[in-house]
């Protein structure tokens, strides 16, 4: 029962071990940080794209799916479904209302100018929807943009805030897509606008022309003006499209790729454009009284998409059966039924995918990333393991004697093994709870250090840092005096590295690791995946014990008369 | 009296590279229990070796005759039997003391007796008698106040009594001291032969490789050791 009381000993009573202790607490806390971040930024892809579109997506592009009042009832009435609601999806232009003007002159007369445009045009992802039914699905009313806050105070909101305004319509308009001017109203993705300034903190603010907040100089009484074109189903293009739209509210979801893109206009409007609405259907083979073709009934308006979301505690996957089932029951009784002018298409013709399925192309790489991250970081294991095993076998080499004395008093081989072993264990567990600790408190202040990096230096920073390096230099002033080469050039290391530091933080402007439009999102993922925990806890345990069991074996077999004879 | 260490016709030889180097022909000694043996020699006779050897830290060659203790053929003990040899039969004393730097004094006289404490005995309170008798042996030893100390903070002679403590814990049969007295001054030297010349006359037997002839004078009997061979 020595063994214990030496493996203590040693852990606390020496400087080597405490340095075993830090390697293997680095290589645990890197491991857990950049899982964490990783996994937490898969989680905020995963959650934020599911946000706005449900859990599972009926899809049928282009044409559309007609009747879909009736799917959607008949979604809706299914027990795995919560809510379902149609969607109309197309690309289109937009034009903005600020931007360059373009000027066409008149051919032979100058100055007179035959056409004058104004506007920057931006390429956008137009989905037509109905708000109220949408919020059901999507959460849509929450991620609006421009809402009253529920009590506005002008302390905590700026005080040319457009929210302190007691006649703010923003919310409403956003929730009906209808302006005050009582026109159809469009919502736009905050990353459309060239004018919305992403501050730190994730928030906007609009400046207008004269510095100060000002949403009215982008929004307000603006319109744009948006361009789409008709596709037939043989895929021929029709007339191009255009109308104006008042610009009633924001939309963010914390997806750049979605926030720079995505424009929600009411379906009629969309369905209207794009040729998918009700429209009287003339057989040419028959004439009315009038020698045209004859009207002999009316086609049904089409959506391209339903988002249906899933009751509580059902899966998407559930749900995907669900509505796949009640889709085919759909299709196949109306393609029975005579009296349909427009046919739905059949069950093997639409797409119904889950959200994780849609978000393939988004989620598949962000997890191959993790686990190539987690894979190539687990080198870090044997980085561990080989630390362990050189430090151990300094260890072992300068215990040579310890152990001769231990083999004198009778102590066997399994038992000094066994010490060693023991004592390589200690050091896994107590650099394995180090690490998690120091990760836990990185993690969870990510963001915090984030933004000190992202920031100039202040004045105390820098001054501090100066006299950190006064003193470093102090110290290796005193280390030459004293002729103490070990004092010399550890001063001598840490006066260069302040001083590089210092000087650096001099012209420091911040730097910004996380950009928000290469990682969508506006803060980094800041919480510790306890799984990954458990795992490189496990890894940091088992692999210092490894590295320890060579130094170990070779402590056994040390000849005890050997390591007495000399001191 | 009966003999209670024998050895007969002991080779020992080291390898250097491609070169043997025998130290010991064929040497013979016994010692009967409670006696105080000193072997004497001068440096590289081989004096240590036989020490060795007899203690159990060492193996003699294959040729070699025996040696034994109570009747019993060290060449034929187990490495369970050859440890518990170490441990309970015979207690070591090196002229460098050899303490652990981080144990306490106390813990390192405790050192034999926790080495032999099975887990058992560890759970079942053993422990703190033991604590109870290392504490006593280093008090008879003039330690009593040094319980807490490292061996670092004590001096040659301080050490020393430190590591007769140890030697004696488990209550051996047999004291081999290897040259106890040769790291310290004549004065320190003759406290530490007087506390062993005690501990002795209470029935201990003991065996002292010296090369100081006052130290060995000390002795009982003397056995010379001239290249290898117990002259």
């Amino acid at each position: 029962m020595y063994a214990p009381l030496l493996a203590n000993r040693y852990l606390t009573s020496r400087i080597i071990p405490l340095i075993a202790v830090g390697a293997v607490a680095l290589c645990v806390a890197l491991v857990i940080i950049v899982v964490s971040v990783m996994t937490g930024f898969l989680d905020m892809v995963r959650n934020s794209g599911k946000t706005l579109m449900g859990d599972v997506v009926v899809n049928y592009p282009i044409s559309g799916i007609p009747y879909y009042e009736e799917l959607v009832k008949e979604i809706e009435a299914l027990p795995e479904a919560a809510a379902a609601s149609p969607v109309v999806e197309t690309l289109g232009l937009l034009r903005m209302p600020y931007g360059p003007t373009e000027t066409t002159q008149v051919p032979g007369e100058p100055g007179r100018s035959a056409q004058t445009v104004r506007g920057r045009i931006e390429f956008v992802h137009v989905w037509g929807i109905e708000p109220e039914s949408f919020d059901r699905v999507a959460g849509y009313y929450d991620r609006l943009y421009w809402q009253k806050p529920e009590e506005p105070v002008a302390s905590d909101l700026a005080t040319d805030d457009p929210r302190l305004d007691p006649y703010y319509q923003r919310e409403a308009q956003g929730r009906t897509l209808r302006s005050t001017r009582n026109r159809d109203g469009v919502v736009l993705g905050i990353e459309i606008s060239q004018f919305n300034e992403r501050r730190r903190d994730g928030s906007y603010r609009t400046p207008g022309p004269n510095g100060m907040q000002d949403p009215d100089y982008f929004m307000g009484d603006n319109s744009v003006t948006l361009t789409l074109v008709p596709i037939s189903s043989n895929a021929k293009l029709g007339e191009d499209q255009s109308r104006e739209f008042d610009i009633v509210n924001e939309v963010q979801t914390g997806v750049y790729s979605i926030d720079s893109k995505r424009v929600l206009a009411p379906i009629a409007a969309v369905q209207e454009m794009l040729k998918l609405d009700a429209a009287p259907l003339a057989d040419p083979r028959q004439r009315d009284e009038n020698g045209r073709p004859k009207i002999i009934g009316t086609t049904p308006p089409r959506a391209t998409s339903i988002l249906v979301r899933a009751e509580d505690g059902v899966s998407a996957e559930v749900l995907q059966q669900a509505v796949t089932e009640a889709y085919a029951s759909f299709s196949a009784r109306l393609r029975a039924d005579p009296t349909r002018t427009l046919l739905p298409p059949p069950i093997n013709a639409v797409g119904i995918e889950t959200w994780e399925q849609s978000l393939a192309e988004i989620i598949g790489p962000v997890e191959k990333e993790r686990e190539l991250m987690r894979t190539l970081f687990s080198i870090i294991y044997i980085v561990c393991a080989a630390l362990v095993l050189a430090i151990f076998w300094a260890i072992v080499q300068e215990k040579t004697r310890d152990i001769g004395i231990l083999r004198a008093v009778g102590a066997s081989r399994i038992g000094i093994l066994w010490i060693f072993l023991r004592y390589g264990l200690l050091i896994g567990i107590v650099g394995s709870l180090v690490g998690v600790l120091l990760a836990w408190l990185i993690v969870r202040r990510l963001n915090d250090i984030h933004e000190l990096i992202g920031m100039p230096a202040s004045t105390t920073v820098k001054v501090v840092a100066w006299v950190l390096v006064v003193i470093a230099l102090k110290m290796l002033v005193r280390g030459l005096r004293r002729a103490s080469a070990l004092q010399t050039v550890c001063w001598a290391f840490a006066t260069a590295a302040l001083g590089v530091i210092a000087y650096r933080l001099l012209w420091y402007e911040g730097y910004t690791v996380w950009d928000p439009a290469v990682y969508y999102f506006t803060r980094v993922p800041s919480e510790v995946d306890w799984d990954t925990v458990q795992t490189t806890v496990l890894g940091g345990v088992l692999f210092s014990v490894i590295g320890a069991a060579v130094p170990a074996a070779r402590a056994a077999d040390t000849d005890p008369v050997q390591s007495l004879r000399y001191e | 009296m009966k003999p209670l260490l024998e050895a007969h016709g002991v080779k020992k030889t080291y390898r250097l590279g491609q070169t043997s180097v025998p130290v010991l022909h064929e040497a013979s000694l016994s010692v009967n229990e409670g006696e105080w043996v000193a072997i004497v020699g001068s440096s590289g006779s081989g004096k240590s070796t036989l020490l060795h050897l007899l203690g159990g830290l060492d193996r003699a060659d294959k040729d070699s005759g025996p040696i034994s203790f109570a009747g019993e053929d060290l060449r034929r003990f187990s490495p369970a039997r050859e440890n518990l040899y170490r441990n309970r039969d015979v207690g070591f004393v090196f002229q460098f003391y050899h303490l652990l730097p981080e144990l306490t004094v106390l813990e390192n006289a405790m050192l034999p007796s926790l080495v032999g404490l099975s887990r058992l005995a560890w759970l079942t309170g053993r422990r703190s008698e033991l604590r109870d008798r290392a504490s006593e042996l280093l008090d008879t030893c003039g330690l009593g106040h040094r319980l807490k100390h490292r061996p670092a903070e004590l001096s040659g002679g301080e050490r020393q009594r430190v590591a007769i403590a140890r030697a004696l814990i488990n209550r051996p049969k047999v004291l081999l001291a290897d040259e106890p007295t040769g790291n310290l001054d004549v004065r320190t030297g003759g406290g530490i032969l007087d506390l062993l010349a005690e501990r002795q006359a209470e029935g201990l037997t003991m065996l002292m490789v010296t090369h100081d002839q006052s130290v060995a004078a000390r002795a009982h009997r003397q056995v010379k050791i001239v290249d290898g061979r117990v002259a």
